[in-house]
């Protein structure tokens, strides 16, 4: 996805193509170090996977220089098109007949940031979820700890596994690819998938497969420019309080 | 005809803020609501929704149910549903929300809008506008098929109404398993008898600037003489100087009050996503380039530790 750290130009309804820098989205590198910290933790293995157009492999290229042991990449060239559901039932269709134990993917994307994917395919394939966690301990091969960042504290859940977790970047500092990881990554085995051979029809593609459309982007709203006090705080704050009354009723 | 189930939320056995305020929204614009609501020994709130305009509450009340947990509120909430032929879910985009909107949706085979900050209703044709990259932009959306519509609203977009409890008229739900692949096994709740984020009117944040679990001692009580929640950045809740149920932001809370106070805070993308909202943005901070300024509607270029006191005393004489 675009990296949402620059700048992003809205134009004509769109947003400019020209000047974007795409990379992982940062709460996926955050499920990825999770990952890897327990398959360091009690073994096993780490496999990504992705849907998307073909510069999508230049990520799959990065996690697997961070230490991922292999990749999939689902081709797909109109992935913008589709909306989360969409995206969920293509998982779904991907992930048919592939061992896992835990999928781990983050809070939400970057870029939409409506945090619906995961969820959505937890409950296609009949698997628990635990959202939105900043911890994890007491991992097994049956089952993990989780802590979920709830909205009247850290919830505590057992969940066993097989299951979905999506992560909050307070989990961890997602690890910087090694030289000796990116010239590894070389050799790791990266699968491509064409979407025919998923069996997954055009009606379960792009807008046909989705539910929800994007009209148009538009530029948020600008906040007017403000007034900066600078001197002596004893000044400095007096002058922006009286401001801050007489203009923005503060207090009043 | 367009019927909404508006899930309410509980905090303290009271409904919360965030509810109130879909209830004034959907009444604003002529709509049928009904309620749902969720919990441990709860039945005593319904009255509260039916004065909010739910002509039918529908009640899951349980042990079980004291903490939120994707498997049993999916459940009620799709029972709930399939008794009230609504034709629209709404959820506030709280964690539970976040959690339930998109699980809701899916059970329906639909799909949902979430975090949304303006809505247009014309009968169960929708048009929904929210923020995506970080608030650099904002999508103009619509549901695309026919069928139910879920979307998840952001806390403090519509004003609420206080209104008298009236008796309701309510249905008893039948309490589901949970999923037998999760437990819940507690909820570690942190000091709670504070403001919370979201239904404050003023808040005061503190960043990186103030140092250290002192740094936020010091700033803590201006927020208190104020009556404001006590924010902060995610650097001082990672470093633990305050829990994480502080954080403003994409990851902590989305806020938007009257007036935010940010001393300290540099003004990283992501915390200006959660807060730039906000109606009046006052921030201290020793760099004059900081990004903070950039939102800043009164931009305070100095030291916290020595603009703290001269705030709380200006409050103080304010305040009278
Ligand atoms: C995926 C992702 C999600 C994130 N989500 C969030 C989020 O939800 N919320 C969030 O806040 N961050 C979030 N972040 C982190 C964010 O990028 C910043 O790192 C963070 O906001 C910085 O916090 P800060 O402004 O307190 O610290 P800093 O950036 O270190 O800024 C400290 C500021 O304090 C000023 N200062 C220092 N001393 C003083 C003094 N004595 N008086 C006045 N000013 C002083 C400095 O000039 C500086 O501007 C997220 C990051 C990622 C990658």
């Amino acid at each position: 996805m675009p990296d949402v750290a620059l700048n992003i130009k809205v134009k004509d309804g769109a947003i400019v193509e020209e000047g974007l820098s795409y990379v992982i989205s940062s709460w996926d590198e955050t499920a990825l170090e999770a990952a890897l910290q327990i398959t360091e933790d009690v073994g096993g293995e780490v496999t990504l996977l992705t849907i998307g157009p073909d510069k999508a492999a230049e990520s799959l290229r990065k996690g697997l220089a961070m230490g991922a042991h292999k990749a999939i990449h689902v081709k797909y060239d109109e992935a913008k098109e589709s909306d989360s559901f969409a995206f969920a039932k293509i998982l779904q269709k991907a992930l048919e007949g592939r061992n896992y134990d835990l999928i781990l993917t983050g809070k939400q994307a970057q870029d939409t940031d409506a945090g619906l994917t995961a969820p959505m395919l937890a409950e296609f394939i009949s698997l628990p979820q635990v959202t939105n966690i900043i911890r994890f301990s007491d991992v097994s091969e049956e089952s993990i700890t989780l802590y979920r960042k709830g909205d009247h504290g850290t919830e505590v859940i057992d969940m066993n596994l097989p299951g979905i977790v999506t992560v909050n970047d307070s989990l961890n500092e997602p690890r910087l690819a090694s030289m000796r990881g990116i010239m590894m990554a070389k050799k790791k085995p990266l699968e491509e998938i064409e979407l025919d051979s998923l069996d997954i029809p055009a009606e379960m593609r792009g807008k046909q497969g989705s539910m929800t459309n994007v009209l148009q982007f538009e530029k948020p709203e600008t906040r007017k420019e403000g007034q900066t006090f600078e001197g002596d705080e004893a000044d400095t704050v007096k002058q922006a309080m009286d401001l801050l009354v007489s203009e923005s009723k503060f207090l009043a | 005809m367009t019927k909404i189930l508006i899930v309410a939320e509980i905090k303290n056995g009271e409904i919360k803020k965030n509810t109130l305020e879909l209830f004034s929204f959907a009444k604003s614009q002529g709509l049928e609501s009904e309620a749902v609501l969720l919990g441990s020994d709860v039945s005593g709130q319904a009255d509260v929704l039916a004065g909010q305009g739910a002509s039918t509450v529908y009640i899951g009340d349980d042990a079980s149910l004291e903490i939120y947990n994707t498997e049993q509120y999916t459940s009620l909430v799709i029972d709930a549903l399939q008794q009230s032929q609504a034709t629209q879910v709404w959820l506030t985009s709280s964690e539970m929300g976040r959690d339930l909107t998109p699980r809701v949706a899916a059970r329906q085979g639909v799909g949902a809008l979430s975090d949304v900050t303006q809505l247009e209703i014309n009968v169960d044709e929708i048009t929904a506008f929210r923020p995506c990259m970080a608030t650099k932009a904002v999508q103009k959306c619509e549901f695309s098929k026919d069928g139910l519509r879920v979307i998840s609203i952001r806390s403090g977009i519509f004003s609420a109404e206080e209104t008298a409890p009236a008796p309701a008229n309510t249905v008893t739900l039948s309490i589901p398993e949970g999923h037998s692949q999760l437990k819940v096994r507690e909820v570690q709740v942190e000091e709670s008898d504070e403001v919370e984020l979201n239904e404050a009117s003023i808040i005061v944040s503190a960043g990186r600037g103030v140092g250290g679990v002192e740094g936020c001692e010091f700033v803590r009580p201006l927020a208190n003489e104020l009556g404001a929640a006590f924010g902060a950045s995610r650097a001082v809740c990672d470093a633990g100087w305050l829990p994480h149920k502080h954080q403003v932001g994409q990851t902590g809370t989305m806020v938007n009050p009257d007036f935010y106070f940010a001393l300290g805070i540099s003004g990283a993308i992501q915390h200006l996503a959660g807060m730039s909202g906000s109606k009046v943005i006052v921030a201290v901070n020793k760099d004059p380039d900081a990004p903070i300024f950039k939102v800043a509607d009164y931009g305070i270029v100095g030291d916290l530790f020595k603009a703290v006191p001269v705030l709380r005393e200006e409050v103080g004489k304010l305040k009278g």
